[in-house]
């Protein structure tokens, strides 16, 4: 649906993005992840059509902006980091300017009342958009950028400003959103990103360094497997009869953590998944297992790793 | 295009600078054409009206265009009509239109006075048709280099400013011509006076070449302020 292909921007001897690639696949949402200045928002302007690309090139559904940039700019609904809305209009006055300027086929007053109530604003309809608290000014933000109805949209921060219960409805909107529409939207919050998004992009110092499936990009990347393992049995026997096991590669006690209970980490071999074979083994033993967790990296580990300058250097290699 | 217009026409009605722009231009009509009538003569229209008119009209259009691509970059509006489906001639011709309007209609009440008055007198209609048509021309010029010196900065005062600089150099630009000893020179700034081109219209005269004149500066201007709106994404 959208393909980016090595794009890069430069600032005079500024380089904000570089040789950044990535295709969406349509229909699922997309999280951009990165620190302040790493280059989420100009890629977001990139894609769509606010700013030109030094290099590189934007295709969505097989439509390049350069090209033809009326029809992706069609394609694509945008909220900016700041919403852009016109402080002298009424919220119904600056959705109509809208929905002319999007020349949006759909009939006018039902469209425009369902983006309303879908986003719910419809009971400041009438108000001025200045005189909005900046919730409801995101929110009629986002109910902007549904208008038309484009199949992709792209959300730069769309929570900003939003109280914990807005940012559940909004989060849950995007959800629905995602299921008939391509959402890429960027965040440095990260239980939000993991909460919303199928696929996490991250990004810092403008260069692309992690793209992965939101499930499995902490597990791929954790440089060391280990799982702790906590189980009611002599302390010395359990280590051997474990280090005896062919895909462990070393195991340390950790010491007695409930009475009589004692808890291992257990170092496997890359690409082997032991779980099963400590279960068996702890079964064969009569020795219960009471916990057996995986200390693969959290999202906040992930980010902070990838983000900090030696992670930067080194996705560089990549 | 259309969209933008009525967006930007409403928005110099929902704050007080589109009435207080053609009030003040009513009101300056209004008084000059109570002086001509203090005369007793409706001849005086063109020289008593018009004449000291044609200064108020150039400090009130810096007032007009001074918002209408400033605002937008200041509150990023702009990304909205830049990420939209629209052009950024359309874009740009858009705001010109909404800033001309605003112009045409403090102009147009100008007009109210002489027809007033030829209720009981007989002014010169072409004298007077004239000088309308030539404000509107030489307006409208004014209003594209009042809109692209707007797209040059984000402040209105300075974009004001320095659509009035230009205005008042454009006044005075035939004196230069004539204080100029190289005649090729003379005849280029010559060619450039707006001034010289709206004099035939003040004379009752209809003048194809300065209509295309005044048209032209307009397209030009228009031109390069869409140009200009465009290489903002390449900076």
């Amino acid at each position: 649906m959208v393909e980016v292909r090595n794009l890069t921007k430069r600032y005079g001897a500024n380089l904000a993005v570089d040789q950044v690639s990535f295709t969406i696949e349509e229909g699922s949402i997309v999280g951009f992840l990165g620190p302040n200045g790493a280059g989420k928002s100009t890629t977001m302007n990139i894609i769509t059509g606010y700013l030109s690309a030094s290099e590189g090139s934007v295709t969505v559904s097989g439509k390049n902006t350069l090209d033809e940039p009326n029809e992706v700019k069609k394609l694509i609904g945008y909220l900016p980091e700041q919403p852009p809305l016109y402080l002298d209009m009424t919220v119904k006055e600056y959705l109509d300017f809208v929905y002319d300027l999007k020349k949006a086929g759909q009939p006018k007053k039902q469209h425009i009342e369902e983006i309303c109530q879908l986003v719910k604003i419809d009971n400041v309809y009438g108000r001025l958009i200045g005189n909005l608290s900046k919730g409801y000014k995101q929110r009629v933000g986002i109910a902007q950028a549904l208008i038309g109805n484009p199949p992709v949209l792209i959300l730069d921060e769309p929570t900003v400003g939003l109280d914990p219960k807005q940012i559940i409805e909004i989060r849950t909107l995007i959800k629905n959103l995602g299921r008939n529409h391509t959402v890429i939207l960027s965040s440095h919050i990260l239980p939000e990103v993991q909460a919303v998004c199928e696929r996490i992009i991250v990004i810092n110092n403008g260069r692309l360094v992690a793209d992965g499936a939101t499930d499995t990009l902490a597990h791929d990347l954790s440089q060391d497997h280990r799982l702790i393992l906590r189980a009611e049995g002599p302390e010395r026997e359990m280590l051997h009869a474990m280090e005896a096991l062919e895909k462990v590669k070393e195991v340390h006690s950790l010491g007695e953590k409930e009475p009589g209970a004692y808890e291992f980490s257990v170092e496997t071999q890359p690409d082997q998944d032991v779980r099963r074979d400590l279960f068996a083994l702890m079964v064969r033993n009569g020795w219960p297992m009471l916990a057996l967790k995986n200390t693969d990296l959290t999202l906040e580990d992930l980010f902070l790793q990838l983000t900090s300058s030696d992670a930067a250097a080194a996705g560089k290699g990549e | 295009m259309n969209a933008i217009f009525k967006r930007e026409l409403r928005s110099y009605f929902s704050s007080p600078i589109g009435y207080v722009c053609i009030a003040i231009l009513a009101a300056l009509y209004g008084f000059f054409y109570f002086m001509v009538m203090a005369y007793g003569s409706s001849s005086y229209i063109p020289s008593v009206v018009y004449n000291t008119m044609f200064s108020f009209s150039m400090l009130v259009i810096p007032i007009i265009t001074m918002r209408s691509m400033t605002d937008d970059q200041k509150n990023k509006t702009d990304q909205i009509l830049l990420t939209a489906p629209v052009g950024v001639t359309a874009i740009v011709l858009g705001k010109f239109l909404a800033c001309f309007v605003v112009f045409f209609g403090a102009s147009t009440f100008g007009l109210l006075p002489a027809v007033a008055m030829s209720a009981f007198s007989s002014p010169s209609w072409g004298e007077v048709l004239g000088n309308y048509i030539g404000t509107l021309l030489y307006g409208g010029a004014m209003i594209s280099i009042g809109v692209f010196i707007s797209s040059l900065t984000v402040s209105q005062i300075i974009a004001a400013i320095g659509t009035f600089a230009v205005s008042v150099l454009l006044m005075f630009i035939d004196n230069l011509a004539s204080s100029i000893n190289n005649a090729a020179a003379a005849a280029v700034v010559d060619w450039i006076s707006f001034s010289n081109r709206y004099n035939v219209f003040t004379r009752g005269l209809f003048s194809v070449p300065s209509l295309v004149f005044f048209l032209s500066v307009m397209a030009v201007f228009i031109f390069l302020t869409a140009r200009r709106l465009e290489s903002r994404r390449w900076s």
